[in-house]
């Protein structure tokens, strides 16, 4: 209702949580991840009930770490292992305070997913190397072979964007070809990271200049149009995807095999959640027809760890007490 | 002894009734633990006991898209967590009868 109310319980939250982690520091970024996954929900959950500061509620954030980690049956902090952090040469409190904030950006699940994807994103980036490297030959090189400059997609050799297409394949096998053999000797290493910092740069520039064009108007391909492709297809309550449905009788008893129609005798289709974990299987008719309208589907919930489906869960619902009438 | 210290030697047997009784996820383990008179339970023992359960291959768990927010860890007792459960509350059921021996006569008197 209030978004300076919200603001705060979530500021509130954010504080008493980045306490709670700091005081799992210890702990390597797997295990701790394991244990706070759902730390800040929790807390939200908890902010939600009512109105009062998180720690009247939960005790101070260092007293619920303690908690957690002796039920969890964690050594305490210090224990076993070396105590604290090794003093390393040359280490200032600003490689420190980098060092924290990485870990932290690590430490969230967002950030854990942006770092363990990073090496898979680089044989694209070699595929992308090669292509960059034609442009800047086509580009810096067009006085020389009195060419009119950036070409876009297909680079320009000679004026000719077949050879240039040509170069581009070949330049993308050498690339990707020179990033398999990584990592060589010292003065390789540092070809790669030179060659890779002034193609990126080289990218970037690429990148302002066609934005610059289009900006300009005088780039233009034609026959293509903007499309609005309009709002998303699929079932919404307030914007938000429904992926089943469950209907109940008046007596709050959940109904079974229920078909849903709409104002056209349509057949009324959720979206069918699919992340891994949901797996929703649509009936089969007969005659082996999928039946997408009868509700509620079935949707099996997938454990990642050991692969076995159980059915998901039901939602509560209770009908209003008495006769509902229509105004 | 208060009812704090108690419940740390009973709360694995407490959160095991509670999730074998119906899969449920962090938050909604600690509410329903408190509405079954556990009042005094801690929310971080709740969330550090499933863990320490998961850990040792008493519970499962999956993932549920909530309407409200967050996607939502499940937890669900499996067959380690049902023996485990049974094993516990045997003991726990020969523990209580003996207490229950111990201090009948003076539950009586004070009554």
């Amino acid at each position: 209702m209030n978004d300076t109310i919200e603001g705060a319980a979530e500021n509130q939250v954010a504080r008493y949580a980045t306490a709670v982690r700091a005081a799992f520091a210890d702990l390597p970024a797997p295990e701790r991840e394991l244990l706070l996954e759902d730390l800040e929900d929790h807390l939200a959950e908890v902010a939600a009930e009512d109105d009062g500061p998180l720690a009247a509620r939960l005790g101070a954030p260092e007293a619920y770490a303690a908690e957690l980690r002796a039920s969890a049956g964690l050594p305490a902090p210090g224990a076993g292992g070396p105590a604290g952090p090794r003093p390393r040469l040359g280490e200032s409190a600003v490689a420190r305070r980098l060092q924290r904030s990485w870990r932290a950006a690590v430490a969230h699940p967002a950030g854990r997913a942006i770092v363990g994807f990073l090496p898979e994103l680089r044989p694209a980036w070699w595929v992308l190397r090669g292509y960059l490297a034609v442009q800047a030959v086509a580009v810096v090189g067009s006085p020389l072979f009195a060419g009119s400059g950036l070409s876009f997609p297909v680079p320009a050799l000679f004026e000719s964007q077949l050879l240039g297409l040509l170069a581009t394949v070949a330049a993308v096998a050498a690339s990707v070809r020179w990033g398999r053999q990584e990592p060589g000797g010292v003065g390789r290493r540092a070809l790669t990271v030179a060659g890779n910092a002034a193609l990126a740069l080289f990218g970037v520039a690429l990148l302002l200049q066609l934005g610059a064009d289009e900006a300009a108007g005088d780039y233009d391909r034609p026959g293509e149009e903007f499309v609005y492709t309009g709002p998303v297809s699929g079932l919404r309550t307030d914007g938000e995807e429904i992926t089943n449905i469950f209907p109940f009788d008046a007596d709050g008893r959940p109904l079974r095999d229920v078909y849903l129609v709409d104002q056209d005798g349509d057949p009324v289709v959720a979206t069918h959640y699919d992340n891994g974990y949901l797996e929703a299987r649509i009936p089969l008719d007969r005659d082996g027809n999928e039946v997408p309208n009868r509700y509620p589907q079935v949707q099996h919930e997938l454990d990642p760890a050991t692969g076995q489906r159980q059915p998901g869960p039901t939602p509560e619902f209770r009908p209003p007490p008495g006769p509902v009438r229509s105004p | 002894m208060d009812t704090t210290q108690l419940l740390k030697g009973v709360l694995d047997l407490a959160v095991l009734a509670v999730v074998a009784e119906r899969d449920g996820y962090g938050y909604d383990v600690v509410r329903r633990l408190r509405a079954a008179g556990l009042e005094e339970v801690g929310d971080a023992s709740v969330y550090g006991t499933l863990r320490r359960l998961y850990a040792g291959g008493h519970l499962t768990s999956y993932v549920v898209p909530s309407e409200e927010g967050p996607h939502r860890k499940y937890y669900a007792v499996n067959e380690a967590g049902r023996a485990q459960l049974a094993a516990a509350t045997g003991r726990w059921r020969s523990f209580t009868d003996a207490m229950d021996k111990l201090l009948g006569t003076h539950g009586e008197e004070a009554a």
